[in-house]
C-alpha cells in the first residue's frame, strides 16, 4: 500500500465527507433525521388542500321600507366610499335590494385575516354616524374559511316516517350539544328540521264574523304569556320566602281557552275563531331531505333528514376530528337507535385528506422503489441501496422543516415531494457515480480507500452545488407568484428548494460513509491482471 | 456504448454541414412546436383540468317570486334522474337553503341563499378507485339530459353543476362583467350577451345575476284617513304581516324542549289564499281585515288605502362602486379561453349595428349605443381573469428565473458565451414539453390540457438541464486544462463520459413523474418532466456540444487560467 499525504478537500463537499466519514456521530445523525422526518408525518396536521388565507368581509344594513333605488344611494354607496379607503382591500361587491343594502370587502389574498377583519369593523364603527335615520345597527360578518367550512357533515333521518317532525330536530339537537364539547371542534350547525312552536291559525272568515281584529288577539295572547323571576322575600324572622307565579299557557288547551274579546255579552275563545296547535314551524320554508340506496340497492324515497356539520379551528387537524366526530357518533347509536333514528355520514374532509395522503405516500415510497430498482442495474445493488437511504433522510429534513414552518400535509407538499424526487436523488447519484468511477479505475487502485471517497466527493462538489444552486433559482421566483393559483402553490416554492439543500448535504455526507462500508473494492488482482 | 456515442459525436460537431443540419433541425423543431400552441390549437391551454371527486353539487334556481312548491317540483324531477344512476351512493336536497358550505358554495354565494326559489342537491358517488367514470364525465353526460327534462318546467330556471375545483375556486369558468351607468341599459346587454353565451358551444349553466322583474302589487296609504279614524300605520303594517306571514308574537319557555317555544299568529292557510293574482281578490281579502282604533271602534284596511299595480324593483349590483351586472357561464370539458374568444368575436360582429365597439385592455370591450351615446364596458372575470393572471406571473416566474441562472452561470464561468449555450440548451426543453402534450392528448380519452402545472414544470425543467449541461462543460474544461485535450476531443469525450450520470438522473425524474402524470391537477407537471427531460437530454448531449465547438472555448478557459494552459498545449 502506498503512504499517502491525506487528501486536502478545497470544496465544501469533500470538507463535508472528510468529517462525517470516520465520525461515529454520523450513524446517530442518521437515525435522529429519520425519527424527526416520521413524527413530523404523523404530528403534521393533515388536509386535502392546503389552506388559503382569505379574509374579507361582509356589512349588512337594513332599512325597513327603502326601494332598491334609496337603499344604493343612502346605504350601498357611501359604505362602498368607506370600504375604499380600507388598505388591502382588492374588491368591493355591492348589493341593494328593497329593504336591505350587502356591501362585501375582499381583500387581496394573503392578506392576513384577523388584521383584515378589524379594519372594517374600526372603519364602520368610527363612521357609523354615515347610515340614514331608521336604519339598522350594521351586521358584520367576517368570512372565516376555518369555521364556515364544515369538515364532517352528518344527516339524521327517522326510520319511521310517522315521527313528528320536531323529535328528529330535538334528538339531534341533543347529540350536537355532545359533539360541539369535542376538543377542536369550532362550530356546529344544523341544516333542516324544525322547531317547536305553538300555531294560532285565524279563520279569516269567523274574524270578521265576530268583528274581531288580529290585534286583538296578539294584546290576548300576549297579556298571558308574560312571566317574571320567581320573587323573593323574607319574613320576619328573616327566613326567605320565594314565590312565583305559574306560566299561564301550558300547552295549546290553555292558548285556545283564551278570551279574545266578547260578543253580545259571551266570551269569544280563541278556540272558536283559529285553530290552535301544538306543532312546528309551519312558516319555516326551509327544508333537507335525503335519500340513499338500501340493502337491495333501490334508491328510498326523499324523506326529512336534519344535517349536523362540524367545523374545526385553524390549524388543527381534520383527520383527528373527523374520527373523534366518528367514535362520538358510535356511542350514541342505541340511543338514536331506540328512539328509531339512524344516521349517514356525508361529507368526512378528514378521511378524504388522509386517503390523499396516503394515496401519495404510497406514490413516493413507489417512486424510490422504482428508482432503487433501476440503480440495481446500472450501478449494481450496493451502491443502489447507497442512494435509496438518502432520499428518506432527505424527505425527512425537509418534512420537520415544513413542520417548523407551520405547514400541513396536503396533495400540494405532496406533490412538490413527488417532483423534487427525481431531483434529490441527482446529488447521490452524482456522488456515487464517481466513487464508483474511481473505485474500479485502474490509476486509484493504490489509493487509501478513505482518500478516494473524499477525492471523489471533492471533485464533482462545485458543479453539483452550482447545479443543485441552478434549480434552487428557477423556484424563487415561483414564491412570488401572488393570487390564488400562487397560495395554492405555495408548498411548491417552499419546500423543493429546502429538500434539494438537503440533498446536497445528505449526499456528502452520508454517501461516502456508507460507501465505505458497503462498498467492496474490486478484486485488484483479477483487473489489474491486464 | 459511449465509444460508438463519442466517437459519432466527434465527427459531427468537427463536419460543419452535419453542424448545420443539427442546428436546423433544432429550429425548426422549435418552430412547429410554438406553432402546435398558438394557430393550430393542437394543444389547448387551461389553468386546471377537471378533477375526479366523489362528490359534487347541482343547484337549481327559479325566477325569484317562485313558491316553494315550484322548486320542489323541479327538485324532485332532479332527483328522479339522479336515481337513474348506478354510482351514485346517496344524494341530499337542500329546499330553500344552501347545503353544508364548500371551497365552490363560498365563492358562489351558497351560505347566502335563504328563498323559497333556491335549492341544491348534494350527490355522493361511489369510491373513485372503485368507480370507472369520472365524476366530470358523468355531469357532462347527465347535464344535458337533467337540464332539458328539469329547468323547461318552469320558465327561467337555471339548473346548474357545481364540481369541487381541482385548484382555487372561482365564480365561474366564464364571467363577463357589464358596467354602466344605466341600469336597464346594462340589463338589456346583459341579456342579449346571455343570448350569445347560449348560442356558443362549449359553454353550459349559463345565468344572468340578476333579478327577474315580476309584478307586485302596492297598499297606498291614505294618510289623513289614518289620522282622522285614530289608528297609526305601524299598526296596519303589523296587521299585514300578521296575516299574512305571520309572526311570533309570544315565547312560552320550557324546561323540556332545547328552545324556547314561540306562539305563532297567522292567518290559516285556507283564508290567506288569494283565488287570483290581481288587485280585486287583494281587495277582497283586505276588506276582512280590520283595525281596531282607540275608541274600540273597527276599521276595515280597504277604508284606509287603496292598491295599485306595479313591477318589482331588481336589485341593484356594484363592484368597485361601479354598477355591474355579470353574466356566467361554466364551460362542458373545454378549456375556456377558447369559447370565450368565440363569444367575443361573435359580439364584435352581432353588437355592430347597435353599439360601436372598442377593444380594451387584452380582450375587454366598451360598447357605446349609437342612439344614446351610453357607454358601456365588457370585462371578462371568473377563470379566464386567474388564467391569464396565473400564466402572465408564472411567465414573469420564469423570465426571472432564466435571468438568475443566466447570472449564476456568468459568476461561475466568467463568459456570456458559455452561459448563453447553456440557457439555450435549457430552453431548448420546451420542445419536449409541447410535443409531451400533444402526444398526451392522442393517447388520452378527453382533452390533456396544457395548464398552470405544465408550465411550473417547464420553470424547473430548466434548472434540470442546465445542470446537465453544467456538469458537461465542467468536465470539458478540466480535460482541456489539466488533461491538455484539444477542444472538439474534449467536448466529445466529457459528453461520452457525463452521458451515464446524465441519462441516469433523467431516468429518475421520468421514474418519479410517471406517478405525477396520473393525477388530474399534476399531470401537465409531470408530462413536462418526462417529455422535457428527454428533450433536454438530447438538448445537453448533441445540441449543446455543436454549440460549445463553435464557440471559442480556448480563449473562455485561457481568461482566468492563462498560465495553465501555456504549459499544457501541445
Amino acid at each position: 500500500m502506498n503512504r499517502h499525504k491525506p487528501y486536502e478537500p478545497k470544496d465544501f463537499a469533500g470538507k463535508l465527507a472528510k468529517a462525517f466519514l470516520r465520525s461515529p456521530l454520523t450513524v446517530v445523525l442518521g437515525v435522529f433525521l429519520l425519527a424527526i422526518g416520521y413524527l413530523s408525518l404523523m404530528v403534521m396536521p393533515r388536509e386535502e388542500n392546503p389552506q388559503m388565507v382569505v379574509s374579507g368581509s361582509t356589512v349588512i344594513v337594513a332599512l325597513p321600507g327603502a326601494s332598491a333605488a334609496e337603499i344604493q344611494k343612502v346605504i350601498v354607496e357611501p359604505l362602498e366610499r368607506k370600504l375604499k379607503e380600507v388598505k388591502g382591500v382588492e374588491h368591493i361587491h355591492g348589493r341593494a335590494m328593497d329593504n336591505v343594502g350587502i356591501v362585501n370587502a375582499a381583500f387581496f389574498i394573503g392578506e392576513e385575516k384577523e388584521g383584515s377583519n378589524l379594519k372594517v369593523y374600526d372603519k364602520i364603527m368610527q363612521n357609523s354616524d354615515m347610515f340614514p335615520k331608521g336604519a339598522m345597527n350594521p351586521i358584520i360578518k367576517p368570512l372565516d374559511i376555518d369555521v364556515d367550512i364544515p369538515v364532517v357533515s352528518v344527516a339524521f333521518y327517522a326510520n319511521d316516517k310517522n315521527m313528528s317532525k320536531t323529535e328528529l330536530y330535538d334528538k339531534v339537537k341533543d347529540i350536537q350539544q355532545q359533539i360541539n364539547g369535542l376538543s377542536n371542534v369550532a362550530v356546529t350547525e344544523l341544516k333542516g328540521g324544525n322547531r317547536h312552536q305553538f300555531n294560532i291559525e285565524v279563520d279569516l272568515h269567523k274574524l270578521s264574523g265576530y268583528n274581531i281584529s288580529m290585534g286583538q288577539i296578539v294584546q290576548a295572547v300576549q297579556s298571558l304569556s308574560y312571566s317574571v323571576p320567581a320573587i323573593k322575600n323574607s319574613t320576619k324572622d328573616n327566613q326567605i320566602v320565594m314565590f312565583g307565579v305559574k306560566n299561564a299557557i301550558e300547552t295549546e288547551k290553555d292558548i285556545g281557552n283564551i278570551i279574545v274579546s266578547e260578543y253580545m255579552g259571551s266570551p269569544i275563545y280563541l278556540r272558536q275563531i283559529a285553530e290552535v296547535q301544538g306543532s312546528y314551524d309551519i312558516q319555516n320554508f326551509k327544508s333537507v331531505l335525503i335519500s340513499m340506496r338500501d340493502e337491495n340497492g333501490t334508491f328510498t324515497p326523499l324523506t326529512d333528514q336534519v344535517t349536523l356539520t362540524v367545523s374545526k379551528l385553524q390549524g388543527t387537524n381534520a383527520v383527528i376530528i373527523a374520527e373523534a366526530v366518528k367514535t362520538e357518533l358510535e356511542s350514541h347509536k342505541e340511543f338514536l337507535a331506540k328512539n328509531g333514528i339512524s344516521y349517514v355520514i356525508t361529507r368526512n374532509d378528514g378521511e378524504r385528506a388522509n386517503e390523499a395522503v396516503n394515496e401519495l405516500v404510497f406514490h413516493l415510497l413507489l417512486s424510490i422503489a422504482i428508482i432503487a430498482v433501476l440503480l440495481v442495474f446500472v450501478l449494481g445493488w450496493r451502491e443502489s441501496l447507497i442512494v435509496t437511504f438518502t432520499v428518506p433522510a432527505i424527505l425527512a429534513i425537509t418534512l420537520f422543516v415544513a413542520y417548523l414552518s407551520g405547514q400541513t400535509i396536503n396533495r400540494i407538499t405532496l406533490f412538490a415531494f413527488l417532483l423534487s424526487l427525481g431531483l434529490l436523488v441527482d446529488a447521490a447519484i452524482i456522488v456515487i457515480e464517481n466513487i464508483h468511477r474511481h473505485y474500479h479505475s485502474i490509476e486509484s487502485q493504490h489509493e487509501n480507500v478513505d482518500d478516494l471517497m473524499i477525492k471523489a466527493t471533492d471533485e464533482i462538489g462545485p458543479p453539483t452545488n452550482i447545479a443543485t444552486l441552478a434549480i434552487i433559482m428557477t423556484m424563487v421566483p415561483m414564491a412570488f407568484v401572488g393570487q390564488m393559483m400562487g397560495q395554492f402553490m405555495k408548498p411548491i416554492p417552499a419546500n423543493v428548494p429546502i429538500a434539494l439543500i438537503a440533498s446536497l448535504f445528505v449526499a456528502y455526507i452520508f454517501t461516502p460513509y456508507l460507501a465505505v462500508r458497503m462498498l467492496k473494492k474490486p478484486d485488484h488482482t483479477k483487473k489489474g491482471g491486464h | 456504448m459511449f465509444q460508438k456515442f463519442e466517437n459519432t459525436l466527434l465527427s459531427s460537431i468537427q463536419s460543419p454541414k452535419q453542424r448545420k443540419i443539427i442546428l436546423f433541425a433544432t429550429l425548426l423543431a422549435f418552430i412547429l412546436s410554438i406553432l402546435m400552441i398558438a394557430p393550430t390549437k393542437m394543444v389547448l391551454a387551461k389553468m386546471l383540468p377537471g378533477k375526479n371527486n366523489d362528490t359534487f353539487t347541482i343547484y337549481a334556481t327559479l325566477p325569484i317570486g317562485s313558491a316553494m312548491s315550484q322548486t320542489k317540483e323541479v327538485t324532485e324531477c332532479i332527483v328522479e334522474h339522479i336515481q337513474k344512476e348506478s354510482e351514485v351512493v346517496d344524494m341530499e336536497v337542500f329546499l330553500g337553503l344552501g347545503s353544508p358550505l364548500d371551497f365552490a358554495g363560498l365563492i358562489k354565494g351558497s351560505h347566502f341563499k335563504n328563498s323559497e326559489n333556491v335549492a341544491e342537491v348534494v350527490l355522493n358517488l361511489t369510491k373513485k378507485h372503485n368507480r370507472v367514470e369520472p365524476s366530470y364525465l358523468m355531469v357532462q353526460r347527465m347535464r344535458p339530459i337533467i337540464v332539458q327534462n328539469c329547468a323547461s318546467i318552469y320558465p327561467n330556471t337555471v339548473v346548474s353543476f357545481v364540481e369541487p375545483p381541482a385548484g382555487p375556486p372561482v365564480l365561474a369558468a366564464i364571467v363577463a362583467e357589464i358596467y354602466g351607468n344605466d341600469p336597464e341599459g346594462i340589463r338589456e346587454l346583459a341579456s342579449t350577451v346571455s343570448d350569445v353565451f347560449k348560442k356558443t358551444e362549449g359553454l353550459v349553466d349559463v345565468d344572468i345575476m340578476q333579478d327577474h322583474i315580476y309584478d307586485t302589487f302596492e297598499i297606498i296609504v291614505d294618510s289623513t284617513k289614518v289620522t282622522r279614524s285614530g289608528v297609526s300605520l305601524k299598526q296596519l303594517n303589523d296587521i299585514l304581516y300578521l296575516a299574512f306571514e305571520g309572526m311570533q308574537i309570544a315565547v312560552k319557555n320550557s324546561d323540556i324542549y332545547n328552545d324556547q317555544i314561540p306562539i305563532y299568529l297567522s292567518l290559516s292557510e285556507a283564508s290567506k289564499k288569494f283565488t287570483t293574482k290581481d288587485i280585486r281578490a287583494l281587495e277582497i281579502k283586505l276588506s276582512s281585515l280590520k283595525l281596531m282604533n282607540k275608541m274600540g271602534m273597527m276599521i276595515p284596511l280597504t277604508e284606509l288605502s287603496k292598491i295599485i299595480l306595479k313591477k318589482s324593483n331588481p336589485m341593484i349590483m356594484s363592484k368597485n362602486l361601479h354598477q355591474m351586472t355579470n353574466v356566467m357561464a361554466e364551460t362542458d370539458m373545454v378549456s375556456q379561453v377558447y369559447p370565450l374568444m368565440e363569444a367575443r368575436d361573435t359580439i364584435i360582429q352581432t353588437f355592430s349595428d347597435r353599439y360601436e365597439i372598442k377593444k380594451t385592455g387584452l380582450f375587454n370591450l366598451q360598447l357605446t349605443e349609437k342612439s344614446s351615446q351610453k357607454v358601456y364596458d365588457l370585462v371578462w372575470d371568473g377563470e379566464m381573469e386567474v388564467t391569464l393572471d396565473t400564466f402572465v406571473e408564472l411567465g414573469a416566474a420564469f423570465i426571472a428565473a432564466l435571468v438568475l441562472i443566466f447570472l449564476l452561470m456568468v459568476i461561475y464561468y466568467k463568459s456570456y458565451t458559455i452561459s448563453g449555450i447553456i440557457l439555450l440548451g435549457s430552453f431548448l426543453s420546451i420542445i419536449g414539453v409541447i410535443v409531451g402534450h400533444w402526444i398526451m392528448n392522442i393517447f388520452t380519452t378527453d382533452t390533456f390540457f396544457l395548464t398552470a402545472t405544465s408550465l411550473i414544470g417547464f420553470i424547473a425543467l430548466i434548472g434540470i438541464s442546465s445542470r446537465n449541461s453544467l456538469l458537461l462543460i465542467d468536465f470539458t474544461k478540466s480535460l482541456m486544462l489539466e488533461k491538455g485535450m484539444h477542444k472538439a476531443e474534449a467536448i466529445a469525450y466529457a459528453t461520452a463520459t457525463r452521458a451515464k450520470p446524465i441519462f441516469l438522473t433523467a431516468t429518475a425524474i421520468i421514474l418519479a413523474s410517471t406517478l405525477l402524470a396520473g393525477d388530474a391537477v399534476f399531470g401537465g407537471l409531470g408530462v413536462s418532466l418526462i417529455f422535457g427531460t428527454i428533450a433536454a437530454v438530447v438538448a445537453s448531449l448533441i445540441i449543446v456540444p455543436v454549440l460549445l465547438n463553435m464557440s471559442d472555448l480556448e480563449s473562455h478557459f485561457h481568461f482566468h487560467e492563462k498560465k495553465a494552459v501555456s504549459i499544457l498545449e501541445p
